[in-house]
């Protein structure tokens, strides 16, 4: 009676294991957030119920056991079930009543942009600095100097790191400066936190105009120190490309 | 028309379950956020704006925010004595009082800590306001309280270098000094007249906060272990004044609940009658 229910519960139920559980130890993945499973969620099901319902005998076929249940004709241990869903609708209609009226705790939320696009003179930028040991020596000595108070051991934990939210970046992370070009790199340091664009938030972020302490060529080889420090290679455009 | 029940049909039932409390499960935590704010609870009897050590200070929540050497200004600092800053608030209407706790080893004349709000809807730099190359940004107004002042001082910042003192001095402040610990109340109207220059506190609203701590522990130089820009800070994080008990949601859940039994029972009986 429930098997034309079953296969699209089985398939939201999979989608969901795999959404919460396997897609975050994917390879370059991470966790999704609760609103997109939430979303993905609600896709698949919309796109069951219109699958099952494309003709009159498959939609028989899907709301009939569901009919049966609500008016109670299923009896049997269904019985207690069907009470037990009739008398907990109205109270999550009421509890989702209370939570979008009800004034919320929580700060409002914030959609800040972590790499926002860099004005058009920094981009394509090529580092001018050769890629000489002795160069990537002296770019790890500013580095520590300069930048490991905040961003550590290249992974975003200096001890001067606590304080400040957003938290500096971890380079480590195949998401930072690994997917970033040296030239956006360069913005970055030169202009600091308050360079960013409005959708950055730069009156939240740290990050110091290094432009003020440091020349371009001293930038230049820090950014050398970090990719090799942080064990990553700065993202460049194919040949074909 | 006889109907035959199949062994497997109550299970149908079970996977809807699960698949509602996956939902359920994914639902609360979609829209849920980490909490990040200072709440300055109403308080009906008399506010302690003048005491940090009222026991009044008991009921509100308290919030820990982690401190940072203040490395953003050139003039920056490597090391320093406070680590973290525990916040409560309080306000019972009109005015709104704030304690800051922090640990410090030694009570100096020197020592000294400050709330930093933004004025307006403008967006301003936690580090004093300071121009950003793409946003226009604004000033920001500081609550500041050194110990061998013994008062609050009401002070403006439009960038490093621009700090002065408000015409108009609306803050108080006082602290104590306690078994290693300093705890300092700053308490100002929730509203003024200087709308330009002070941070206004509509109660239910959130706005930005941040906070700096300074030991004045002299050093062998003379100078204080921490002065200017050489200080403990913290970025922003939100405050928000508690607006009084609002029922009417509780109102609206209950109309939402007997709307909701209606449609269904009117469902349910429909569905029979057809069936």
């Amino acid at each position: 009676m429930g098997g034309v229910l079953v296969r699209p519960i089985i398939l939201t139920v999979c989608i969901y294991l795999f959404l919460k559980f396997i897609v975050p130890i994917l390879p370059h993945s991470a966790p999704l957030p609760s609103s997109l499973i939430f979303l993905y969620l609600m896709l698949v099901m919309s796109g069951s119920v219109l699958f099952a319902t494309l003709s009159g005998e498959s939609k028989d076929a899907f709301f009939q056991p569901i009919l049966r249940f609500l008016t109670g004709e299923s009896g049997g241990a269904l019985s207690s079930a069907r009470y037990l869903v009739l008398a907990l609708f109205p109270i999550l209609v009421g509890w989702q009543t209370y939570g979008s009226t009800a004034s919320s705790d929580a700060p409002p939320a914030e959609n800040r942009t972590i790499h926002p696009a860099p004005p058009g003179e920094y981009t394509g930028l090529s580092n001018p600095v050769p890629k000489t040991p002795e160069n990537i020596m002296y770019g790890k000595g500013l580095y520590a100097s300069r930048c490991a108070p905040c961003h550590g051991n290249f992974d975003g934990k200096g001890f001067a790191s606590a304080g400040f939210t957003p938290p500096p970046a971890n380079f480590k992370d195949p998401t930072t400066i690994a997917m970033l070009q040296e030239s956006y790199l360069f913005w970055r340091i030169k202009k600091g936190g308050v360079g960013l664009p409005v959708e950055g938030m730069p009156w939240k972020t740290a990050m110091p105009r290094w432009e003020l302490e440091m020349s371009d060529e001293d930038i230049w080889k820090v950014i050398m120190g970090e990719y090799d420090g942080a064990g990553q290679k700065p993202r460049t455009w194919d040949e074909s490309e | 028309m006889a109907r035959v029940r199949r062994p497997g049909a109550k299970w149908w039932v079970a996977a809807v379950s699960v698949v509602g409390l996956c939902l359920t499960l994914e639902l609360p935590a979609a829209y849920s956020q980490q909490s990040v704010a200072v709440r300055a609870g109403l308080v009906k009897g008399t506010l302690p704006a003048d005491d940090p050590t009222a026991a009044a200070w008991a009921t509100a929540p308290t919030s820990e925010f982690p401190l940072s050497p203040q490395v953003h200004w050139p003039v920056r600092i490597t090391e320093v004595t406070a680590k973290t800053v525990k916040v409560r608030g309080l306000h019972d209407g009109t005015t709104v009082a704030i304690l800051l706790e922090y640990q410090d080893p030694t009570e100096d004349p020197d020592d000294a800590a400050a709330l930093e709000f933004m004025v307006g809807d403008t967006k301003a730099h936690f580090a004093h306001g300071q121009p950003m190359a793409q946003v226009e940004g604004g000033p920001v107004n500081i609550w500041y309280w050194k110990n061998k002042d013994g008062k609050g001082s009401d002070l403006g910042a439009k960038g490093f270098g621009t700090l002065k003192p408000h015409s108009h001095q609306d803050v108080k402040a006082k602290g104590v000094y306690q078994g290693g610990a300093w705890k300092v109340v700053f308490s100002r109207p929730l509203s003024t007249e200087h709308v330009a220059e002070d941070t206004q506190f509509k109660p239910g609203e959130f706005g930005s906060i941040a906070f700096a701590v300074w030991d004045g522990k002299k050093m062998d130089s003379g100078q204080p272990k921490e002065k200017g820009s050489e200080k403990a800070i913290s970025s922003w994080w939100y405050f928000r004044a508690d607006a009084p008990p609002d029922y009417s949601p509780y109102l609206y859940a209950l109309l939402a609940v007997g709307l909701a039994l209606g449609f269904e029972m009117a469902l349910v009986r429909r569905l029979k009658k057809g069936s």
